[in-house]
């Protein structure tokens, strides 16, 4: 579904995506994580190319991005993204926040646009806020319209680029729910996260980026439980805020 | 008293000798200021979204327009327009076309800061998230950036259409009687009254732009619902600076002092 081959990205001098080969099958769940600095973001926002790579090549669906021939709104069209800062439109209300793109690029009608919108807000648990604007909602609230937004164009491949780090601890999960249910419907997912709950629950594979690099890839328990690098293991001793190296220190 | 004496002139600073003669006085500003605003709307727009173009033969030019207009002073544009146009169109240009083309060429340059500005201001996260979900760049503009754009430009708007309308008190200097003018030459009818012809003047502008702004505000109150976490147009500094409205003395002053304490 989605294949880096030997992609490199600069900005100016510094080099933040190096030398990227990853494979991602359809109705995979993909957790990246890593440092902060580390390209996480920049990866995920190559697959939609609202970030150009330099070097190498990204295949998604069929399409070549590097080619410039390749048509970026039939690409982006068949790929959602969720973006930290949810990006609501703020003068629209929930519901035609959903229905604008469906109306504007695949040319629905309003009613047909409406029905979908609407049963996504109820997919979400959020019909009773349909004709809410985003500032009157909650953050978990925002995000939650946001995905039913970008399911409401019926993609095939879902980016999250750290849908909850914007959010109250008890916000959450509401938003890591409505991400589990989507995982277990077979949606291709490829998921910017720190919420390693999440990722050992759902994730088929988690991919361990660090400086532009992906260090390790592997299954939950490989990447958490065991990771190879020291890199990583420093990583998720910090993530986890104990101290896995040293077993007499847990006693205390 | 001699403002009250004007009165009799009220007709001439509102519509100069209209039934006998071409429409002026305050009228004739009202009128100028918006057909300036309207010719130079759809141009101030193409020049401000030309300007933010990547293609360096749309970007330079519109630039070199709005800058070349707006280092100069609008006396020098009107009198360009006034003693150019009817040299390229054969002398057939009414005063009154001369003074608003001027208008419009010098609202255009300024509206187009006012459209590049309110585009800017967008989040970038917003072109990200149109774009995202497959719409062209056309598509964004039109249906997520500008929207959002134009309640941002609103108020800048609106100021300059104020301003604006003032401006066009200049164009009495190539002899158009709008309120200005008409004030002139009754000052100089009755010298004696010179002080209360002024005034009148003043007042004349005072109201119309007092009326405008009011205008404005109802108008960004029922357009901004959606930004419920700005700051009210009418705020007072206390409340958006957050001061306290008591004065603290003592122990209140530092805000540690206001935490729990910790255990001892």
């Amino acid at each position: 579904m989605i294949k880096f081959i030997a992609t490199n990205k600069w900005f100016k001098d510094r080099h933040v995506l190096k030398n990227i080969n990853l494979e991602i099958a359809k109705g995979e769940v993909i957790v990246i994580c890593g440092p902060s600095g580390a390209g996480k973001s920049t990866l995920i926002r190559t697959i939609n190319k609202l970030e150009p790579i330099d070097d190498g090549e990204i295949i998604v669906d069929g399409m070549y991005l590097s080619d410039p021939k390749t048509d970026l709104t039939l690409l982006r069209a068949e790929i959602g993204m969720v973006f930290q800062h949810f990006n609501l439109y703020p003068h629209k209300s929930a519901i035609k926040n959903i229905t604008l793109a469906p109306r504007k690029v695949r040319g629905l009608s309003k009613n047909q646009a409406t029905d979908r919108a609407e049963k996504l807000l109820d997919k979400v648990g959020l019909i009773h806020r349909r004709d809410a604007f985003p500032v009157q909602l909650s953050g978990g609230e925002q995000q939650r319209v946001a995905i039913a937004r970008s399911l409401a164009m019926e993609p095939k491949i879902m980016l999250f680029d750290e849908p909850t780090s914007a959010l109250d601890p008890e916000l959450i999960n509401e938003v890591l729910d409505v991400m589990t249910s989507l995982a277990k419907e077979g949606m291709t997912m490829v998921v910017v996260t720190h919420e390693i709950g999440f990722a050992q629950k759902v994730a088929d594979r988690v991919v361990f980026m660090d400086d532009g690099e992906i260090l390790e890839e592997g299954t939950p328990p490989d990447i958490f439980v065991n990771p190879r690098h020291q890199r990583t293991k420093e990583f998720m001793s910090s993530v986890f805020h104990i101290p896995i190296f040293d077993a007499n220190q847990e006693e205390d | 008293m001699d403002l009250l004496g004007q009165l009799v002139n009220i007709k001439f600073y509102l519509l100069g000798s209209y039934p006998k003669g071409d429409v002026g006085g305050l009228l004739l500003n009202i009128i100028m200021a918006l057909m300036a605003l309207g010719l130079s709307f759809g141009a101030g727009a193409l020049l401000g979204y030309s300007r933010l173009s990547c293609r360096l033969y749309i970007k330079i030019p519109s630039m070199a327009i709005v800058e070349t207009v707006r280092a100069t002073p609008l006396i020098m544009i009107i009198f360009w327009i006034y003693f150019f146009l009817p040299y390229i169109f054969g002398g057939n240009v009414t005063l009154f076309w001369s003074a608003v083309v001027s208008l419009a060429i010098y609202a255009a340059a300024y509206q187009s800061e006012i459209v590049r500005a309110g585009i800017i201001a967008v989040p970038r996260g917003q072109l990200e998230a149109a774009l995202s979900t497959g719409m062209s760049r056309y598509k964004a503009m039109m249906y997520v950036i500008l929207p959002q754009a134009f309640r941002i430009m609103l108020p800048s708007f609106v100021s300059f259409f104020v301003s604006l309308f003032k401006d066009t008190s200049t164009v009495f200097i190539i002899g158009i009687i709008e309120l200005t003018q008409a004030g002139i030459i009754i000052s100089q009818r009755e010298p004696d009254k010179i002080y209360a012809a002024y005034v009148s003047m003043g007042i004349g502008f005072w109201c119309v732009s007092f009326a405008i702004s009011r205008v404005a505000r109802r108008l960004e109150e029922r357009i901004g619902v959606f930004d419920l976490e700005s700051i009210r147009p009418d705020a007072c500094r206390d409340e958006f600076m957050l001061l306290p409205r008591e004065k603290k003395t003592g122990e209140g002053m530092t805000p540690a002092a206001c935490e729990p304490e910790d255990s001892k």
